[in-house]
């Protein structure tokens, strides 16, 4: 078989192959895009809650996409870039690089107080914005970097308001709750919260009769929870992460410790659905203060649904990494560029108050938004329920746990 | 500084030496980063050569020697209000004090070999647990540096002034150890390495030698540990005491030739640039470059018993079998 390509037919061939080739390109040209980071800790220690946040801003990101993008840039879309933190505090300042280097405009992260210090330390270097997601430690807002904008509760805000809760429910019960025993890792988060419970408790008429730490990771809490039952405390306050707090809830319920009322203030596990799901009888009436959603907000009951169908587990990591990307979208929206200087100064003047969390308009001082707080949840039955304040709550609170249980 | 023995390692050398005068001109803010932290590792390697390298002598807790110095260094600064510059030498005096003292407690009832490396991974636990119970090392929450950026206060803003100050103290830190190894001492801690009866009847006291080795591999373990946190201004006892600090200590100079010169440095650097090699190769697979970082870290312990330092050492006219002479 001869085949004769004349000239006019192989011009013809290729300029044909060439605007096919040229389309992606021409179509990229007609969506315009907008790049914004999410710095996470998808390996290492953290892994599970950096990668449900990076989840949670895919999720985000997606949602403002289809609802037609940032507008005042021509319908931008968000293009996401992930980096992984690695659950080091010197990677995720590294990250920081690799995001200056994408031209990111804005970036949310990270999971944890150590890589959010070194981070939003790193990104001020570049004057790039950091939208922190979680970042308990006071000492991240408290450095005058002018690129940091926490937009979740400090460790601080959420100590006083869980303790002002366990306040209220106490008075309500007639003070059945006298002595507590405190539980807590032995780094940062665990060993701040307790410092601060060994104050305040006493104030509420709460004795202390045992505190127990613990490193993470820790196997064994056969001889703690054997501690706790021989103190008699009435009230458990943990504060410790996700498999700590899930081994100890095990323990506990194995050892039979008579427990009125198992109280987390940012517990690793309480507010983890799959806690509930993998221990329910362990998990019944423990109740947390920490990040979570308005559930009756459309745009959360949207979320539910969605991340259900990616058969994820929705923590509260989700929760805020969505919300911290909608704070980044509507300053977006605002500034109607892209400039760092601009961003920063779009999320210093944010009063955005339509995000999925329970929170006021945003104000941000000294980078901390003063207008966020923690709520308190409760596991009811296959569910957690949302019991304080009383404006988002999906439950009435059971305190203390009936003696049946 | 150096005996080279082969082609192969003037190549192996030059190359690194290239990379590391590269970073001044790839206006990459990525490769100065993590060559960055590159650096400060690498003199977290030179100290585990002192005694792992040139004594035989495997620790699997060199975290307690550079959590001694970051810590001592930042109690006095935050503390006490002490210039970082004199927080600097208190703190590898304080982490050549510690080593000196596992040395001499541990050398004193001979312990040697993997007992060794137990007692000094027990001492970075022990002190692990310590810097998070006591408040004067801020307790669980670490300590916190206050960001001022000024040579004063060893802070610098513009990262190629602060790449150049790290590469001079790696460059400082490869010098003292050249000298370690071509100086009496450091025949000395060979000849224990090689065979400890043998040297103490020669007449060298073994238990002095080694304790000073330790001493020695603290102040530059210290080092390290002082730089991390002017860099990062932030310590809890995890990140200055926890194991992955130890181990980052012995894999550099495992791969790249222990007892060398340049092996710690070059190992070092090499395993960070696979590391990010495989992150940017497979950004959308978390994880996995950590399965290709182990593949080729199972395969350099396979293929190259002296490290990549031995390894150039066998290539080239002037080649001998084995080489430690780098």
């Amino acid at each position: 078989m001869d085949f004769e390509i004349k000239r006019r037919t192989l011009l013809k061939a290729s300029g044909a192959a060439a605007v096919t080739l040229a389309m992606p390109g021409i179509l990229r040209a007609a969506t315009p895009t907008v790049k914004v980071g999410v710095l996470e800790p998808l390996t290492g220690a953290l892994a599970y809650n950096g990668t449900q946040s990076a989840a949670g801003a895919k999720f985000a990101a997606e949602k403002i996409n289809a609802m037609g993008g940032i507008k005042s840039l021509g319908g931008a879309k968000i293009e996401l870039v992930v980096v992984d933190a690695q659950s080091k505090p010197e990677i995720a300042a590294a990250g920081v690089d690799t995001l200056a280097q994408q031209e990111v405009c804005a970036f949310t992260g990270s999971s944890s107080s150590a890589l959010g210090l070194a981070s939003t330390q790193a990104a001020a270097k570049y004057n790039l914005a950091q939208v922190v997601s979680i970042g308990t430690a006071e000492t991240i807002v408290s450095r005058g970097l002018a690129n940091v904008f926490r937009f979740t509760p400090g460790i601080n805000k959420c100590t006083s308001v869980a303790l002002g809760n366990l306040q209220k429910l106490n008075e309500a019960a007639g003070h059945a709750v006298k002595t507590a025993a405190i539980v807590h890792e032995d780094g940062p988060f665990g060993s701040g919260m307790a410092k601060i419970l060994a104050t305040e408790l006493p104030k509420q008429g709460i004795e202390i009769v045992e505190t127990i730490s613990h490193p993470t990771p820790q196997r064994d809490f056969s001889n703690i929870a054997l501690r706790i039952k021989a103190s008699k405390a009435d009230i458990l306050i943990p504060s410790n992460y996700l498999n700590e707090y899930t081994l100890m809830a095990k323990a506990i319920h194995q050892q039979r410790v008579d427990l009125k009322a198992i109280y987390s203030i940012l517990g690793g596990a309480a507010s983890n659905i799959k806690f509930v799901r993998e221990n329910n009888a362990i998990a019944q009436y423990v109740m947390d203060c920490n990040h979570w959603y308005d559930p009756k907000k459309e745009e959360s009951k949207e979320l539910t649904k969605t991340v259900a169908a990616a058969k994820l587990d929705l923590t509260y990591d989700i929760m805020v990494s969505y919300a911290s990307i909608q704070l980044i979208a509507d300053a977006l929206e605002r500034a109607a560029s892209t400039d760092r200087q601009k961003m920063i100064e779009s999320l210093a003047s944010s009063t955005f108050d339509k995000s999925i969390m329970p929170y006021g308009p945003t104000k941000f001082v000294h980078g901390d938004n003063v207008n966020s707080q923690p709520v308190n949840t409760q596991v009811r039955g296959e569910n957690i329920e949302l019991v304080f304040p009383k404006e988002y709550a999906t439950a009435e609170a059971v305190f203390p746990i009936p003696a049946s249980k | 500084m150096m005996k080279l023995n082969s082609t192969g390692q003037v190549v192996l050398i030059l190359v690194a030496v290239a990379y590391l005068l590269g970073v001044y001109f790839i206006s990459s803010p990525v490769w100065m980063g993590f060559t960055i932290n590159a650096l400060i590792v690498a003199v977290l390697a030179l100290s585990w050569n002192v005694t792992g390298g040139f004594g035989g002598l495997s620790s699997f807790g060199h975290a307690v020697l550079y959590g001694t110095g970051a810590y001592t260094s930042a109690i006095l600064q935050v503390t006490y209000g002490v210039n970082a510059w004199v927080a600097l030498v208190a703190g590898i005096a304080m982490a050549a004090a510690v080593g000196g003292f596992i040395g001499a407690l541990a050398f004193r009832y001979g312990v040697k070999g993997s007992y060794f490396a137990l007692v000094t991974l027990a001492f970075a636990e022990v002190f692990r647990i310590c810097a998070a119970s006591f408040d004067f090392a801020g307790g669980g929450s670490g300590l916190q540096l206050k960001l001022a950026p000024g040579i004063s206060n060893i802070q610098f803003a513009d990262r190629t002034v602060l790449y150049t100050f790290l590469l001079a103290i790696v460059v400082l830190v490869m010098l003292l150890t050249a000298w370690i190894k071509y100086s009496r001492f450091g025949a000395y801690l060979v000849a224990v390495r090689e065979n400890e009866d043998a040297a103490r009847a020669l007449g060298i006291d073994t238990y002095r030698i080694k304790v000073l080795a330790m001493a020695v591999s603290g102040a530059f373990g210290g080092l390290a540990g002082v730089l991390y946190l002017q860099l990062w201004l932030f310590i809890d006892s995890s990140i200055a005491y926890g194991s992955s600090v130890s181990i980052e200590a012995l894999i550099g100079p495992i791969i790249g030739g222990a007892g060398t010169v340049w092996g710690p440095v070059l190992g070092t650097l090499g395993l960070h640039l696979i590391g990010e090699g495989a992150k940017t190769l497979l950004s959308n697979a978390p994880g996995l470059n950590f399965v290709l970082y182990a593949v080729v870290l199972i395969c350099a312990l396979r293929f190259m018993p002296n490290g990549l330092v031995g390894l150039a050492g066998r290539i080239g006219p002037f080649a001998k079998k084995e080489s430690k002479d780098a």
